[in-house]
């Protein structure tokens, strides 16, 4: 396997690289080259230029510069129609199929057909059922599948359209342990039987190790390692991700735990008693003292954001109780609140700010009785100190707190989000992915205020897919793998390479000593 | 769970924490005290566009009516006469406005108000006056947590429930009428829903103190801030200041206005003040905005979306009282498609229908405008057959300059 008798790549990137018109610079210059009948694993932490890399070679961005070879041809891709006229067909992480279309209807939704049932797309579907070895009802409504059953109607519709590489980001990020196996299945098929170039882009290493035939790793922007997987472990692969990367949170500093002494008390200020989500978390008990830092290690739907919105009681089906200072904490976000939990949510724009609203109105949202004459009437001259206050303390870039959150960017937004939580007395942070998608020295702000938060004796529970950040500002690591806490390690006893292969093998909980390198 | 606290991550650790707040050059020092106001913004079609339209129909109908030699379009009869028209439109347009706000929608308005005029009508020889109109009022608001529960328990769509809930209460109606007309006969109730409705209240003293306190206060601001520092709302104090002081000398301070017009102002005042300055208010427009995130922030969501199906009901219930006793009875088919007109100033108004933005002012603007146009259509006997189709375009057209107008600011 692996070998192939064509001499040409039937991809070949050269130095590509990618700038966007902010400034941000995603790819420094990438090669690549995936053969047919061969599995590329593509890998790398977040804001490594994944994402960008599959934008390019889908269509949907355009590269600033270098060359894509294509069956030996120099091309530019430049829209999602002429990727897939070439051969190049994406299967995205979150599968954009029409739930109220039936399968079949999906699988040729791109195809210009004149009648909707068509007996030709018939035959080629029991065509593409036979290749890929994978049967499924074709009449039924997408929406009525299982997403693993959707992740298998979105390759049939890669197939469909005669692809010969098939990129495919994340496909079993939220998929169950059989889902997934078919997956597995159904790629080596395609690489092996069919001759197909299969571009896997993954976070989970055992997958990587098993599936792909060679494995080439981003970091910044740039490809750090290009291997066949046959000379690699799990181990050099996550050393490959970690790389030199912890000088990025050297620069910020902070011997935060200097004052622990004094600001770490003995009682706990949050207690979780067999807290769980039936079908999504596993009973966790956990108690959180004051001043300290809780990181939370786990990838994309490992439930990580459940267990934080069961603990803020925004998730009606949880069990279990909630204690702050001993005390139950009512189950619903309002009873949260006013506890003194504040939750920052992962996704900023969905689920953490109003758009229409200004930085001052997002940010005294949640504590607007505290500065409104008989908590019914909002100064505005006090809410509008607040965004000032706001501005200032986190350095959000904005002209003034009139700004409207949208028109921030990625970062300052975020800010605000945090911001929103800073001005009522709130004893514990919950942080889902409040590093995610911004840029260093916004992270870095982030992360120096969950530790001078602690060092005033706040509890901070940090949830992020970076796990360098976790070890920069956690004092406890937890680490949770579908819906189970499965390992908890002290900071200084741990790393990321370890981190990365609790939350992304499949191995035992307890890992040799070696492990830890 | 492990027992001890441990320490961080030994690479991590590097320098010193400083106290305080995250160390940043003082980049924002000394911020303005108040905000810089875009008077292109404030004066932009997209905001003030039902107000630009209500002045230049009022123009052109008063230019016209002058050309053609009928009385005056601008007396005072026949602009308290247009504002008497769209008082109960006007009323429901509010409510509507709050619950299109809310993120929601109320297509049941017309039939809980007919059906709050019926059960009025119905019980009033019986119960006497307020007693009835408690009753009507108690079963509106009824109807109202009935909707809003639906919606929100059953997490059915708005607009199916409401429109299920709109042919269902005309139905009610037809059952509890029989059909026919109800109207009442005592005359103590007849004097009483005649004070009631038709009653007027001379308004010219209330206006010419209106007029000085809005003039001073904007006088005292533009004092104390000076002229470049003026905020739309010391501006319009002023204007408004200055109109009101006109009006009443012109009138020589003889304003009879008509009861429904009182209350309109009145209902429209206090939702404004609540939606503008309160928490309350604040909290609708973010539930509106972004539910997901007022429900993390804290906000009991459900509860703010019932207060406004049960204000919007209630509201529509008020203007059932108002109607049965402008009539003193009512027809089964009273108020028949008023929803549309209802829905149709809140619109104009600028409201928008995903949620989140919305102002109550801007809707009775637009019902103003909606009746300018039907009264100026009878006033020149243009004759009724062109009414629908005009509205019809003017109200696409407000739609549209919203729209665009939203868009253009988004990609600038």
């Amino acid at each position: 396997m692996g070998t192939t008798s064509e001499d040409i790549p039937l991809l070949r990137l050269d130095r590509v690289a990618k700038e966007y018109p902010n400034g941000t610079v995603a790819l420094r210059g990438v090669d690549l080259s995936v053969r047919r009948g061969s599995v590329q694993g593509l890998l790398g932490a977040n804001g490594a230029g994944k994402s960008t890399l599959i934008k390019i070679l889908a269509g949907s961005h355009q590269a600033s510069s270098g060359q894509i070879h294509w069956r030996g041809e120099p091309v530019r891709i430049t829209s999602p129609k002429h990727a897939n006229a070439l051969g190049i067909a994406t299967i995205h992480q979150h599968i954009p199929l029409v739930p109220t279309l039936s399968v079949i209807e999906n699988v040729f939704l791109g195809h210009d057909h004149v009648w909707r049932h068509d007996r030709s797309m018939r035959v080629q579907f029991d065509a593409l059922c036979e290749r890929v070895g994978y049967w499924v009802e074709a009449d039924i409504l997408v929406s009525e599948l299982s997403i693993g059953q959707r992740q298998m109607v979105a390759i049939f519709q890669a197939l469909g359209t005669g692809a010969d590489l098939i990129v495919m980001d994340e496909p079993t990020a939220s998929l169950a342990a059989h889902e997934r196996e078919l997956v597995y299945q159904t790629v080596r098929r395609l690489s092996q039987i069919e001759n197909k170039a299969i571009l896997f882009v993954s976070h989970f290493l055992d997958e990587i190790v098993a599936l792909t035939d060679c494995v080439t790793v981003l970091r910044d922007g740039q490809a750090v390692m290009r291997a066949d997987t046959c000379d690699l472990d799990e181990d050099k692969i996550a050393e490959a991700i970690v790389g030199k990367q912890i000088a990025a949170l050297e620069k910020i500093g902070g011997d935060q735990f200097a004052s622990s002494g004094t600001a770490v008390n003995r009682t706990p200020l949050l207690e979780l008693r067999e807290l769980a989500v039936p079908g999504k978390i596993e009973p966790v008990s956990l108690s959180v003292r004051r001043g300290e830092v809780i990181g939370i290690a786990g990838l994309l739907g490992s439930g990580r954001s459940e267990l934080l919105h069961a603990i803020f009681g925004a998730d009606g089906e949880a069990t279990g109780s909630v204690l702050l200072e001993g005390q139950p904490v009512g189950r619903s976000p309002g009873a949260a609140v006013r506890a003194g939990i504040g939750l920052v949510p992962e996704d900023r724009m969905a689920q953490g700010l109003i758009p229409g609203f200004s930085i001052w109105r997002n940010t005294t949202l949640p504590a607007l009785g505290g500065i409104s004459t008989l908590g019914w009437i909002p100064m505005r001259e006090r809410e509008r100190e607040r965004g000032y206050e706001a501005i200032r303390r986190l350095a959000i870039k904005a002209p003034d707190p009139d700004a409207l959150v949208t028109e921030l960017s990625g970062g300052n937004a975020q800010k605000v989000t945090i911001a929103k939580w800073l001005f009522s007395g709130v004893r514990l942070f919950l942080l889902d992915e409040p590093t995610a998608g911004i840029d260093i020295g916004a992270k870095t702000d982030i992360l120096l205020l969950v530790r001078q938060l602690a060092a005033e004796g706040m509890s901070v529970i940090i949830v992020s897919s970076d796990f360098d950040d976790l070890l920069a500002v956690a004092n406890r690591i937890l680490v949770i793998r579908d819906g189970r806490c499965v390992a908890e390690r002290l900071t200084h006893e741990t790393s990321e390479h370890e981190l990365l292969l609790l939350a992304g093998g499949k191995s035992a909980p307890d890992l040799p000593k070696e492990a830890q390198a | 769970m492990s027992d001890t606290l441990s320490q961080p991550h030994p690479k991590a650790i590097k320098g010193s924490i400083m106290s305080g707040t995250v160390a940043v050059p003082d980049a924002q020092a000394a911020p303005a005290k108040h905000p810089t106001v875009d008077w292109g913004e404030v004066f932009s079609l997209r905001e003030m566009g039902v107000y630009y339209a209500l002045i230049l129909l009022i123009n052109i109908l008063s230019l016209v009516t002058l050309y053609l030699g009928h009385p005056n379009y601008l007396s005072t009869a026949n602009i308290t006469n247009v504002m008497y028209q769209s008082s109960l439109t006007g009323i429901m347009a509010v409510a509507m406005t709050v619950i299109l706000i809310s993120g929601n929608f109320d297509l049941s308005v017309a039939s809980v108000a007919a059906l709050a005029a019926a059960v009025f009508t119905g019980y009033a020889d019986l119960i006497g006056f307020w007693s009835a109109m408690a009753l009507a009022l108690t079963i509106a608001v009824c109807v109202g947590l009935l909707n809003g529960a639906i919606v929100e328990f059953l997490g059915i769509n708005a607009f199916i429930v409401t429109l299920g809930t709109l042919t269902a209460i005309r139905g009610i109606v037809l059952i509890f009428t029989d059909g026919h007309s109800l109207s009442a006969q005592s005359p103590a109730v007849v004097n009483a829903m005649t004070a009631f409705e038709s009653g007027r209240v001379n308004l010219g003293y209330a206006v010419l103190a209106a007029g000085v306190l809005a003039l001073g206060f904007g006088i005292m601001k533009v004092v104390r801030g000076g002229l470049a520092n003026m905020t739309p709302s010391t501006l319009a104090a002023l204007l408004g200041g200055a109109a009101a002081l006109v009006l009443s000398w012109r009138t020589g301070l003889k304003l009879p206005v008509p009861n429904p017009v009182i209350y309109m102002l009145l209902f429209c005042g206090i939702v404004w003040y609540v939606l503008t300055f309160t928490v309350v208010g604040r909290r609708l427009y973010a539930v509106g905005g972004n539910a997901e995130a007022a429900r993390l922030s804290g906000i009991n969501v459900v509860k703010y979306r019932l207060m406004a199906f049960v204000l919007c009901s209630g509201a529509a219930g008020f203007a059932g009282v108002l109607f049965a006793s402008r009539l003193h009875s009512i027809n089964p088919a009273g108020l028949q498609g008023a929803e549309l007109t209802v829905i149709a100033s809140a619109i104009l108004g600028g409201t928008s229908l995903y949620g989140g933005a919305g102002s109550v002012t801007k809707a009775v603007a637009g019902a103003l405008l909606l009746y300018s146009l039907t009264n100026g259509f009878n006033i020149l006997n243009l004759g009724a057959n062109y009414q629908g189709l005009i509205e019809g375009i003017v109200v696409i057209a407000a739609a549209a300059i919203y729209t665009v107008g939203d868009n253009r600011k988004k990609k600038s």
